[in-house]
């Protein structure tokens, strides 16, 4: 006997070929007061396919966190466009509210995340009350899924989130995540503040529900080894910008944008022979309220020339991967000016 | 890939077996209360001073109005006069002990009022924020920026004297702080990660401030408004002190310190009682306030 789903509206409507997210030149601007300007989210554009994990990478402060807002819709967008599953989100098509049962988050802070005055099976079966489900049906399903997320809800449903550990809270929000089976779910740094073996044991959850429920993921994190574990694809992101996207194992094995090099060079090696020797990357990643001209990365490019400086550089699909490689780089871009650009096609 | 849309388990395989029951947040509050020996005292204190202000009928050995004035100002220890007699001849233990039916109502009333407006403002300005949150607040602050007695006397003294009147006063001197209260805790949860995950499954404002907001607000502020009592209990003894608040010969301890305040030179003791009735009064409160605060104070 299956449980019914409470969204009925959640089946594939765009067909499989339609990506469940894209993000359109999406756009967040902080003002800062006496015309300062923080560009967390500057222009990304991305699209997370139905069924795949999408890892997002970055320094701190590189506007992953930011833009998994906008993309909730948690704060809204200056400028770019929204589409789930080929439909513009906030239109008559989809509404927010529609949306919001389809697409959820799990936070990086377990404890805040949960109200510390609600037990936890509470927790869980708030989305889906909100939604019209009698509280009865509500808890029932929330206690089902804490059984999924590996919680007997004979021991935990009635408990306060303080009582729990943080892999076990963590593991409720999941629940809470998936208690109005959503098909996207958003992760920003969800295992990022657990020890180790519990992030593994996590990390494994994750990977089961997606089997199970056949979620879509996208999985922001700055620890590469984890989305490279979890992820299909991977996006880099720079100072507000997208640098490179592509699927996981082309980009750790053949990474083309500078930064992307330095990112995964400094990773550290299990290998005594293929230490990192030297720092890839000095200094800090510059000021995000007053962003360098021209490429962003140029003023820590060990391969920056003067067209870096003037021209920023699209996102262009590369020649290999069949297209599915896109960067953000000169060095790239044909007939850029950058004398390590590849020739024009013409000019061969 | 098809997508999946239901959750395939089956109903049997979570049998609901019996919970265990968690202690829960209160019961918590209550067992670190309980450790706290000083707040327990002065919450002891409070319900016998309460239960002496109801049962003042049964208590007090005289009638507190009962003037004689061949027994005027007699010391402590007076045979039938325990407490002594004030300037009138009346019996100062039933005039304190009815004295705290007043004193107690000023104390707790204007508070209580300001705690049911200034919540409602300060969590309506904290939660809705933006250009909303400083309009409210600035006009609260031009109430905060006075001084509490000044604004308290001045208020008083426009309305006329009388119980009313000063209890209008002093619950127009509290909502501010109160609402101040209300806004900064309010402005803590309001962008707590579980209200953005709560707006995030698609809950609308009033829900996300009724299931996620007041438990979490309410707590801290009602603390905040019991240690305000004392301060009402001394800012109305202060008005009746003035001729502002109660009339004579209703007995209440703040117009008490005043008749009584010309024979300071004479029965200094017995002058003195009514204020030490509101000291000891008043310190109770916030005392009980303080260890209900630290109980409270808990991650969890």
């Amino acid at each position: 006997m299956t449980l019914t789903l409470y969204v009925e509206d959640a089946q594939d409507r765009g067909g499989a070929g339609t990506p469940l997210l894209q993000a359109k030149a999406l756009t967040k601007h902080f003002p800062l007061g006496g015309g300062a300007v923080v560009r967390a989210v500057d222009g990304v554009d991305f699209s997370v396919l139905k069924g795949e994990t999408l890892g997002v990478v970055g320094e701190s402060g590189c506007g992953k966190s930011t833009t998994a807002r906008v993309v909730m819709q948690l704060i809204p967008q200056d400028k770019g466009e929204l589409l789930f599953d080929g439909e513009a989100v906030g239109t008559r098509a989809l509404s927010l509210k529609d949306y919001r049962r389809q697409a959820q988050m799990v936070f990086q802070d377990s404890y805040a995340s949960l109200n510390p005055r609600l037990t936890i099976e509470d927790s869980v079966a708030f989305g889906p009350t909100v939604h019209g489900v009698p509280k009865a049906a509500a808890i029932e399903r929330a206690r089902e899924l804490l059984a999924k997320v590996g919680l007997d809800p004979a021991r935990f449903a009635a408990r306060y989130p303080h009582e729990l550990s943080g892999g076990q809270r963590q593991r409720v929000n999941i629940a809470r995540a998936l208690a109005l089976g959503p098909r996207l779910v958003i992760l920003d740094e969800a295992v990022s503040a657990l020890d180790k073996s519990v992030e593994a044991q996590v990390l494994n959850l994750l990977a089961d529900l997606r089997e199970e429920f056949g979620l879509t993921y996208v999985f922001i994190s700055h620890d590469l080894n984890v989305v490279r574990f979890i992820s299909d694809r991977v996006m880099v992101m720079y100072l507000g910008e997208v640098v490179e996207i592509g699927p996981v194992e082309d980009l750790y094995d053949d990474p083309r944008h500078p930064y992307t090099r330095a990112l995964l060079s400094a990773m550290p090696s299990m290998d005594p022979d293929n230490r990192t020797m030297e720092a890839p990357l000095a200094g800090d990643p510059p000021n995000p309220i007053n962003p360098p001209e021209g490429c962003r990365f140029h003023p820590r490019c060990p391969h920056a020339q003067t067209v870096c400086a003037k021209v920023k550089p699209a996102l262009v699909a590369t020649s290999d991967a069949e297209g599915a490689r896109r960067v953000a780089c000169h060095m790239e871009i044909a007939g850029s000016g950058h004398s390590r650009a590849p020739a024009l096609e013409s000019a061969a | 890939m098809t997508a999946v849309t239901g959750l395939d388990v089956p109903k049997t395989a979570v049998a609901v077996p019996p919970l265990l029951k968690s202690p829960g947040y209160w019961s918590g509050v209550w067992r670190r209360f309980k450790r706290d020996k000083v707040a327990v005292a002065a919450g002891i204190v409070v319900l016998l001073i309460v239960l002496m202000a109801i049962f003042a009928d049964y208590l007090a050995p005289a009638d507190p109005t009962r003037s004689s004035m061949l027994r005027r100002l007699r010391p402590i220890g007076t045979p039938g006069y325990p407490l002594g007699a004030d300037e009138l001849g009346r019996d100062m233990l039933s005039r304190l002990i009815y004295g705290a039916r007043l004193s107690l109502f000023m104390g707790v009333a204007p508070v209580f009022i300001a705690f049911v407006f200034g919540s409602v403002i300060g969590i309506a300005a904290g939660f809705f924020g933006g250009r909303f949150n400083t309009v409210v607040m600035r006009t609260v602050d031009v109430f905060y920026a006075f001084p509490s007695v000044l604004l308290a006397i001045a208020l008083s003294g426009a309305l006329g004297a009388g119980i009313f009147n000063s209890i209008l006063s002093l619950t127009i001197v509290f909502i501010p702080q109160i609402a101040r209260i209300a806004e900064s805790v309010t402005t803590q949860v309001r962008s707590a990660d579980y209200v953005e995950a709560a707006r995030a499954s698609g809950a609308g404002s009033g829900t996300i401030i009724k299931v996620h907001v007041l438990g979490n607000v309410l707590g801290p502020i009602f603390v905040y408004a019991t240690s305000l009592i004392s301060v009402s209990m001394i800012l109305a003894s202060g008005l009746s002190f003035l001729g502002l608040g109660t009339k004579p010969p209703t007995p209440e301890w703040g117009l008490m310190l005043n008749t009584l305040r010309t024979a300071i030179y004479v029965q200094p003791w017995v002058a003195a009682l009514p204020g030490v009735a509101i000291f000891i009064t008043s310190i109770s409160f916030n005392l009980l306030s303080d260890g209900l605060r630290s109980a409270m104070d808990v991650k969890g």
